[in-house]
């Protein structure tokens, strides 16, 4: 009689794992058949999830139907799949302790409000709490995928990941022909055309002035703080404002401001020095002396109205 | 036809008269930029500022001390404890060693000058020959007015003030002036094709080689340009030679500084020097066989030879590249190129906020009016087009570009910026101030009349009260020059085009003296209000506007050198390592010779982890004190709480398994320290270090973060391994002692537990607690 309560339990452990087994069985064929990547409803989620998994998984949290307007989903979303396929390529043994896995928002509304999510693409990654494999405590923490420190791109994935699957992820980022090819392409097609063309546009290509033009748009738009927006990957304008806060912040647009303002009084002073001697009857000459200097005049008081709006100290001001 | 009559003088008193205005003028100028950096030390003292200067101040300290010798074998075992630092083959010894030679003159003059004095004064001092390299280099690209205009731009101009005020004893504080000489010197045996130019070039190229790791600047600008002038095909013998001695003796002068030895021949930042030099070879060896055979069919196979082997030397030096013979680019400067580059594979290099990119106000604020006649005198260049233009043409490109993109390389595009607008403006007054009249279009000379004789004085007086500006100087030389013309073109017919009448001359005259007054009063208060603070004492305001200066870092530099042993070990962060070396003289694990990036994520993890995991790190590394700054109380947002995402993110970057810079973070992404800081958070070291203590200050109510603007916990942290050991004034630098062992063998915790549950035992260890309040 004492035995019939154990030989139960035994019993039911026993279906228990294959109940598991099943499920693993069935993970394994729904990864194999979708190029690595299972597509998960909510109840697939559970079961990939369970308390009592032996295998890990990275499970991407996203929405990519056009009504979300998502463009961050849609970008990562090529990168995980080529993880996710290069992890295809392991071999089946240790291949099947881990599974790539993605969750749309539309299958699984629940799920993302049970998670907390308010944002996607997340990317969480499940150890393996059971088994065979499981790691020390220590090294068994749920966690999410840090897209500031790696990126977007697959091999960023790639190379994080590794460090918690089974066996490293054997990813090798595809040779990229596309600029190689265009580059060949484009060089060859210019030496050609530059060849022929050169009768005719050497003319424009040795122009000084071309090259001026160049220089000083160039030199503008750096002193503008171009590539401050650049790098910081600041926006045009933000909600309607055209103007940072802060000494040390600018928008997109501030760089147009200033690099036009600069090239207005840059070449009010070049007007007045190359052009206006040129000008042969006295009265037409004496109008424009007075027109550009009271441009200079204005131009700068707007400039310096501008910096005073970036630096409340600044003490001096023109007209504004 | 002149619009004025001016008084006539021989020729030679115009001369002898312009040079002698000429050098009153350029030593007024070194006066106005050695004065202008001078706010630091009447508003202070004379003290050393900042970081990097006191490790050059030390170091000068050991060169005058004890000589070139043991300098240069100097091994410091204070640093990088346990580690320690060879420093004589790690530093750019070039400032040191200037220093050295200046405090030894003094002294053989017996003049007992503190080497400390000299160390302060070195950068203005230098900022003086700088305004004079620049004036010699603008001379070379327009005139002598041009060039006194440049050298009053440079030297008030706040991008350089920025770091050359006294007391900044950095390696750019000479590096600029040299330069500024080299470029000058190499546009002079570019012009005359003179082998003892281009030597010359090089020995300054050498002198800054050994001054500052921006030389590199030069080891292509130079290149670059005899590279645009050979696609301009303007190869000429002249070029040549002055390459060829720049670049032969440069290269093996560079060689003998430690610190750079062969990365000349072995890295891609070198490359492009040693191929235009190879290039110009190949085209000056075609150049003579051409000359001598001059069949056409060998003309067009010397073509082809010279292309061959062009294409020969570049997929040469590729090839070592890939073969890594030849080093790739260095992260630091690979990251200029690939901006992201930095922050994704060295944090330690995009956490210094110097290496942020730079927004417009900076611009405005280091350049003020010049970077807006900045793009009129580059198109002016081109107007001219000779070689030495072209040069500053690519020199503006260049220097733009980087300045964009570091805030530090301000520094390199203030001296192209200052003389481009020293070209344009010096041109419109040339233009201006021109008493040549046209020949009127229309034949009936009656409208002469119109231009009123009154403003004849006027526009005289106010040319002669400026005579101590340089508008003056450029007034005078302009006006000889005017008047030089003007006798030769008694003969001549009047000028084809000009400006008529004096009002005209006179609004734009008026003009520019405005807009140069606005520029000096803008320099003057930018570099009182924002570059002269030493950061090593603070200045504030009280609510009456009397000043109130905060002392707290010296305060605490010399507690710790007072009151501990001398070797004991400090760990703070390592902004402040040269800065304890220096005044606290103690041993440090980490400075700001950030070469050992494990190093330094070992103290961030040990700052970043709980104290349980800490305690063994500090432990192995014999720490004794932690030093860190905590601005909470009164507001200083330079503070270590600020930074500690730097220390969290270096730490990850070695150990990305136990640091997680996520963890720090609320859920919600945010960083705060309140109630809703996260765990990793609040046990951090860090943490418990800035706050311990904290809420006593506000006697129940709860404490307030002035910095980060949030409110603490009521419950402030405890520490069981280390214990306060002194808070500065404004709790600006608290200092911690790392416990030793428990001597019963437990761990620290339990005893301190065991301690706090018998507190009534009158062995209490209070004493340290108790030197604090008193």
């Amino acid at each position: 009689m004492q035995l019939l309560p154990g030989l139960l339990l035994t019993l039911l452990a026993c279906l228990g794992s294959v109940v598991a087994q099943a499920s693993h069985a069935e993970l394994v064929r729904l990864a194999a058949s979708n190029g690595g990547v299972i597509k998960l409803t909510p109840t697939l989620f559970n079961a990939l999830t369970a308390p009592n998994r032996e295998w890990s998984a990275a499970i991407q949290l996203t929405a990519l139907s056009p009504q979300f307007r998502c463009s961050p989903c849609t970008e990562f979303n090529p990168s995980f799949k080529a993880v996710a396929k290069a992890w295809s390529k392991v071999p089946a043994e240790q291949r099947d302790q881990h599974f790539f896995a993605t969750l749309d928002f539309l299958e699984g509304q629940d799920i993302f409000k049970r998670l907390g999510l308010s944002s996607a693409p997340v990317l969480q990654f499940y150890p393996a709490l059971e088994g065979p494999h499981v790691k020390p405590k220590s090294q068994r923490l749920e966690f999410s995928y840090d897209f500031n420190r790696h990126g977007f791109a697959a091999d960023g994935l790639a190379h994080d990941l590794s460090s918690h699957t089974p066996v490293p992820i054997p990813f090798t980022p595809p040779f990229n022909w596309q600029p190689w090819f265009f580059g060949a392409t484009f060089l060859l097609l210019s030496a050609i055309a530059g060849r022929f063309a050169w009768m005719y546009l050497g003319e424009i290509i040795m122009n000084r002035w071309l090259w001026a033009v160049l220089t000083v748009v160039l030199s503008l738009v750096m002193t503008s703080g171009y590539m401050f927006v650049q790098i910081r990957g600041m926006p045009y304008s933000q909600r309607g404002s055209m103007i940072a806060g802060g000494f040390q912040n600018q928008y997109g647009i501030e760089t147009n401001l200033v690099a036009a303002l600069y090239g207005l009084l840059g070449s009010a002073y070049l007007a007045l020095i190359l052009l206006v001697p040129r000008i042969p009857s006295p009265t037409r000459q004496r109008a424009s002396i007075y027109l550009w200097t009271g441009i200079v005049f204005v131009l700068f008081s707007i400039l310096l109205s501008f910096f005073r709006i970036k630096n409340g100290g600044y003490p001096f001001k023109l007209l504004l | 036809m002149t619009v004025l009559k001016l008084p006539t003088f021989s020729p030679s008193t115009l001369t002898n008269a312009a040079s002698l205005l000429r050098i009153l003028a350029l030593a007024a100028i070194a006066g106005a930029a050695i004065s202008s950096r001078l706010f630091a030390v009447v508003n202070f003292e004379s003290i050393i500022h900042e970081f990097d200067p006191w490790f050059n101040y030390r170091a000068t300290r050991v060169l005058a001390s004890q000589g070139f010798t043991e300098f240069w074998n100097w091994f410091d075992p204070t640093a990088w404890y346990p580690l320690g630092r060879v420093v004589g083959g790690t530093i750019y010894p070039g400032l040191m060693a200037t220093s050295g030679v200046i405090y030894n003159i003094l002294h053989a003059l017996h003049l007992p000058v503190d080497i400390r004095n000299v160390c302060v004064l070195l950068a203005p001092g230098f900022s003086g020959l700088t305004a004079w390299a620049t004036y010699m280099l603008t001379k070379e690209l327009k005139d002598e007015s041009a060039g006194l205009l440049a050298a009053i731009f440079i030297g008030i101009a706040p991008g350089y003030i920025s770091r050359s005020v006294a007391g900044s004893y950095d390696n750019e504080a000479i590096a600029i002036f040299l330069l500024m000489i080299t470029f000058y010197i190499w546009i002079r045996a570019l012009k005359d094709g003179s082998v003892l130019y281009g030597t010359l070039a090089a020995v300054f190229y050498y002198y800054m080689v050994a001054a500052w790791g921006g030389y590199a600047f030069i080891t292509n600008m130079i290149p670059l340009h005899a590279f645009v002038l050979l696609l301009m095909g303007r190869f000429s013998h002249r070029l040549y030679s002055a390459y060829s001695a720049w670049y032969a003796v440069g290269t093996l002068a560079s060689m003998q500084v430690p610190f750079v030895g062969f990365q000349p021949v072995q890295t891609s930042e070198h490359m492009a020097a040693l191929g235009v030099f190879g290039l110009l070879q190949l085209i000056a060896f075609v150049e003579i066989v051409r000359s001598y055979v001059a069949s056409k069919q060998f003309q067009v196979m010397l073509r082809w030879f010279l292309v061959a082997s062009g294409i020969a030397g570049g997929l040469a030096i590729v090839g070592l590249t890939i073969t890594k013979t030849i080093a790739p680019w260095t992260g630091r400067f690979y990251s200029l190129w690939d901006t992201g580059y930095a922050k994704k594979y060295i944090p330690i290099i995009a956490s210094v906020s110097e290496h942020q990119p730079t927004a417009w106000p900076a611009f405005f604020m280091d350049l003020h009016m010049l970077i807006f006649l900045f793009p009129a005198g580059v198109i002016l260049c081109f107007k001219e087009l000779r070689e030495e233009h072209v040069f500053v043409i690519i020199y503006a490109v260049m220097a733009s570009y980087f300045a964009g993109v570091m805030v530090r390389l301000m520094l390199t595009l203030t001296p192209v910026v200052c003389m481009a607008a020293a070209i344009a403006l010096s041109s419109l007054l040339d233009t201006y101030l021109s008493v040549e009249e046209p020949a009127r279009p229309d034949s009936n000379g009656v409208d002469e009349t119109s231009a009123p004789g009154a403003d004849v004085p006027a526009e005289v007086t106010v040319s002669k009260k400026k005579k101590k500006d340089v508008a003056a100087a450029a007034a005078a030389a302009a006006a000889h020059s005017a008047a030089t013309t003007a006798t030769k073109a008694k003969t001549k017919p009047s000028a084809t085009y000009g400006i008529f009448g004096l009002d005209t001359r006179l609004v734009v005259i008026v003009n520019a003296i405005f807009m140069l007054v606005m520029f000096v009063l803008h320099c003057t208060w930018v570099t009182s209000s924002a570059y002269s603070s030493p950061s090593v004492v603070l200045a504030s305001r009280r609510p009456d506007g009397s000043q109130n200066i905060i002392d707290d870092f010296r305060e605490a530099y010399y507690w710790l050198r007072q009151n501990t042993p001398q070797d004991a070990v400090v760990m703070s962060w390592w902004d402040y390592g040269y800065q304890i070396a220096g005044m606290a003289d103690r041993p440090t694990l980490v400075d700001n010779n950030t070469w050992n990036n494990t190093h330094i994520a070992t103290v961030g993890k040990a700052m970043s982890s709980s104290e349980e995991v800490s305690y063994p790190i500090l432990r192995k590394h014999d720490v004794d004190y932690i030093l860190i700054i905590f601005g909470g109380l009164i507001g200083y947002s330079g503070d270590d709480i600020n930074k500690f995402l730097w220390m969290v993110r270096i730490a990850q970057g070695v150990w990305p398994d136990e640091i997680k810079e996520p963890n720090y973070f609320t859920p919600r992404g945010e960083y705060k320290v309140d109630d809703q800081a996260s765990e990793a958070m609040k046990n951090s070291l860090m943490y418990k270090m800035s706050y311990y203590r904290f809420n006593e200050l506000f006697s129940g109510s709860p404490a307030f973060d002035r910095v980060r603007n949030q409110q603490l916990p009521r419950e402030g942290p405890k520490l069981d391994y280390i214990e306060e050991a002194f808070t500065s004034e404004n709790w600006i630098v608290r200092i911690y002692e790392v416990k030793k062992e428990d001597p019963l063998g437990r761990d620290l915790k339990t005893a301190n537990a065991f301690d706090g549950g018998k507190k009534r035992k009158p062995s209490k260890p209070t004493s340290r607690r108790r030197a604090l309040t008193a």
